[in-house]
């Protein structure tokens, strides 16, 4: 357990910490794309719509 | 869309560099911070609490800036980007003030204690809290727009005033105030030349995100518009 790559953060906690905050990043990165793309699709919809 | 990959990128990257480089007494390498005195490890917290009222500050002038073109050709959609700019633009002074007191606990030893900076982010809330209360009280669309579009306008002018005067010039604890001879104004901050680089990276990659959050924000206000009126 105290070698390796396990050790290693075991000592440096701060890259745990590191690799949460970048998994939420990427969490919110996703969400916000995908709302991004439900609101385009409802926008053309509209347009179709409201052509004839 | 490449601003999105670069966005990704760029905040993948802010994140990994401000929270993982070292902060070591004598810099020798491009990943090395300086320690800056009385700050040490806290002083990593420039790369995201400073973005943050970089935002709002941004925010509030882009409501103004909407505000300005609503009252000039009366366009509703106008008025929608100005509303979802006031929304982010509180969302993110309300994060300015919670990372800030955050930070506070630990450098100065309370969540608040009416620093000339905390004091005037205060004031800021309440200026543009009153103006949500505005908008939700007024039924008529013309209107609402015109009163908030002149709020706006007139809640700006004193942006300028509680962001970047007041809090240099009075006597503070906050990093960038009068009698802070190790600090200087917040850009300067004693930081070396990668640290400038990678806070300035920060404020691109937090910038390009609000512009993404406020179109969609203003996009889905107009398509609710839209939907009500028919």
């Amino acid at each position: 357990m105290e070698n390796g790559l396990f050790g290693f953060l075991e000592n440096n906690s701060i890259y745990i910490v590191m690799f949460i905050v970048l998994v939420v990043w990427f969490g919110i990165f996703i969400f916000v794309q995908n709302t991004d793309k439900r609101l385009k699709a409802i926008e053309k919809e509209l347009e179709k719509k409201n052509q004839p | 869309m490449v601003w999105k990959i670069i966005l990704f990128l760029l905040m993948t990257f802010v994140i990994i560099a401000g929270i993982a480089f070292p902060i070591v007494p004598q810099p020798s390498s491009w990943y090395e911070f300086p320690v800056i005195p009385g700050l040490e490890e806290k002083a990593k917290i420039i790369f995201f609490h400073v973005p943050t009222a970089w935002l709002a500050v941004i925010a509030f002038l882009m409501a103004m800036i909407y505000g300005i073109r609503y009252l000039r050709n009366k366009n509703l959609d106008e008025d929608a980007k100005s509303s979802a700019a006031l929304q982010l633009g509180m969302v993110f002074a309300i994060l300015a003030a919670i990372t800030g007191s955050i930070w506070a606990k630990f450098t100065w030893g309370a969540f608040w204690h009416w620093d000339p900076r905390e004091t005037s982010i205060f004031i800021l809330l309440l200026i543009y809290g009153s103006l949500f209360a505005l908008r939700s009280a007024i039924e008529n669309e013309d209107k609402r727009a015109r009163l908030s579009a002149v709020y706006s306008i007139i809640a700006f002018l004193t942006v300028p005033f509680f962001i970047f005067i007041m809090p240099r010039i009075m006597v503070g604890l906050h990093p960038g105030s009068a009698n802070d001879d190790t600090s200087g104004p917040i850009v300067d901050f004693k930081m070396n030349a990668n640290m400038q680089l990678i806070f300035y990276l920060s404020l691109i990659a937090f910038t390009i995100l609000y512009w993404w959050m406020w179109k969609i924000r203003y996009k889905s206000i107009i398509i609710s518009e839209n939907i009500v009126k028919k």
